[in-house]
């Protein structure tokens, strides 16, 4: 309770000193009015902009890409993890090639998915999880690594069935890891996602930031970065609040 | 103690006349494949009767903790049959036989309650009965009001009293120990194996203990059953006489040191040409 409301404060003051750093800024005269609008005609335009059914629709176009791409990426990638991990011959082969991808920046990609499915939702969605899937794959890995032979043969010891070791060993074991990844995967999917919008698009969070940029409306725009970080920050704390909750065993 | 125990008790007097607690028939055991193959164990030929204390010792190396394995259903032999309480071990009888491991091995996302409930879960005991035996077992070996800890928060020596609780909590006539202390500092490891002594003098089951410590072993066993370098075989079994309950002063005493050299001697040359 006490480290809630301590990291409530650290927050608090992280605000504190972004805004401040702004206003000082602008009355410094360091950028101009017109680059940097003040900090209260942008919560303006932000509380305007939540209001608005066209700018609704944009975030709900996004939104749905995002549970799409993130709802087969991580099972996927998931999947993909347990099926190499579970065959020696596999993950010889398999591991190293995936590492290798893992290197490289996905978003050089984005122009081969655009020519294979043309500016759709499901360019955005396949973008969305080719982006997501390597890091849950290799955290698959890791979180299988975490599991250590002793814990099996206890439960073994104690006449475990093969599902129950999967579903009191396993789980729990690897649930911290699992929840971890999935935090990251999101990042990597909402990355992916934003950049193939702001790429190309009709709709969507990442079209409409990409033209208030191209457009000059400085205070939409920085009210549009305002909103999607607060939903990716909300989204991250949600789920180290449920990681804190799943490792408190851990140390 | 607790209600089950007599049950129990009865179950296996009753077999202790025509039966002993484990039997183990031509055990052998290799691994490899062409060419490189290893001798593990050698014709193991052993039987245990009911109640005793009985410590497997060797040098490492030996397959003293294959063989346990093998008791605990865990491990297939290459040849022959193990069988406890007259089941035959292909596969764990956890209600045969409790087995505690070298590093306690809890699971670190359970407390001592849930950890000590762990093999009741398994088998679907009711909540209520679960919570009530592992409480009782929890109190048996010395760490009632620790029910609610997390393994990181326990000592090395309280993660292993847990350990004993779990394999205690089904009641099974025998309890199998795979140097259970061997990570523990010297103090430890001599009190619990006093603790050890108390919790098998007051539920009456079978322990088989293995250890390479000759002190540890001839402090705590009925019976030591030697064994040689690989290939592993029984090349001793010596029946302790000290008298109990054993305390820390018989260990300066002549006869304990004797039986100790008795163990050194076989084990310190390598048996065999």
């Amino acid at each position: 309770m006490q480290a809630a409301a301590g990291r409530l404060i650290l927050w608090a003051a992280g605000l504190a000193l972004l805004f401040g750093a702004w206003q000082l800024t602008l009355s410094g005269g360091l950028l101009a009015p017109e680059l940097l609008p003040p900090i209260g005609q942008v919560l303006a335009t932000a509380w305007k902009l939540l209001g608005q059914h066209a700018f609704l629709m944009n975030v709900g176009v996004t939104a749905a890409e995002v549970a799409v791409a993130f709802a087969i990426g991580m099972p996927l990638g998931l999947l993909i993890g347990f099926a190499v991990a579970e065959s020696d011959y596999w993950s010889r082969v398999l591991k190293p090639a995936i590492f290798l991808v893992f290197s490289i920046p996905k978003t050089i990609f984005l122009p081969m998915f655009i020519l294979a499915f043309g500016i759709t939702f499901t360019q955005k969605v396949s973008f969305g999880v080719f982006s997501t899937v390597f890091i849950v794959i290799i955290s698959t890995f890791s979180a299988l690594e975490s599991v250590k032979s002793d814990y099996v043969t206890v439960a073994r010891a104690y006449g475990a069935t093969r599902r129950q070791i999967a579903w009191r060993i396993y789980l729990p074991a690897m649930a911290p890891i699992l929840l971890e990844a999935a935090r990251l995967a999101m990042i990597f999917n909402l990355t992916g996602l934003l950049l193939a919008e702001m790429y190309g698009a009709r709709a969507g969070l990442g079209q409409l930031i990409a033209s208030w940029g191209e457009n000059f409306m400085l205070s939409e725009l920085l009210a549009g970065i305002l909103l999607t970080a607060a939903a990716a920050i909300l989204f991250n704390e949600a789920v180290r609040w449920l990681e804190r909750k799943c490792e408190h065993w851990r140390d | 103690m607790s209600s089950v125990v007599p049950i129990r008790t009865d179950l296996t007097s009753a077999a202790a006349a025509v039966e002993p607690a484990i039997r183990v028939d031509g055990i052998s055991l290799t691994y490899g494949a062409q060419g490189r193959v290893t001798n593990a164990l050698e014709n193991i030929d052993l039987t245990i009767a009911p109640g005793r204390f009985v410590v497997l010792v060797g040098p490492s190396g030996c397959g003293k903790s294959s063989l346990l394995m093998m008791m605990a259903g865990l491990r297939r032999p290459t040849a022959g049959t193990i069988t406890c309480g007259g089941r035959a071990m292909t596969a764990p009888q956890p209600d045969v036989a409790g087995v505690v491991f070298q590093e306690a091995s809890l699971y670190p996302w359970l407390t001592t309650q849930d950890n000590v409930e762990f093999p009741l879960a398994l088998r679907g005991t009711p909540k209520a009965e679960r919570r009530e035996r592992a409480r009782d077992k929890i109190a048996l070996v010395g760490l009632a009001g620790f029910e609610d800890r997390y393994p990181h928060e326990l000592s090395g020596g309280m993660k292993q009293r847990v350990s004993i609780a779990r394999g205690l909590v089904q009641d099974p006539p025998i309890l199998m120990l795979d140097e259970p202390f061997a990570a523990l500092d010297e103090q430890t490891r001599m009190s619990m194996g006093n603790e050890l002594l108390r919790i098998w003098e007051q539920t009456g089951k079978t322990v088989v203990f293995v250890t390479h410590s000759l002190s540890e072993a001839t402090y705590l066993a009925d019976e030591i059953i030697v064994m040689s370098a690989r290939p592993g075989r029984i090349i001793d079994r010596i029946t302790v006489d000290l008298p109990r309950p054993r305390t820390y002063a018989m260990m300066a005493t002549p006869r304990f040191a004797e039986l100790r050299e008795r163990i050194w001697d076989q084990i310190k040359h390598p048996v065999g040409e």
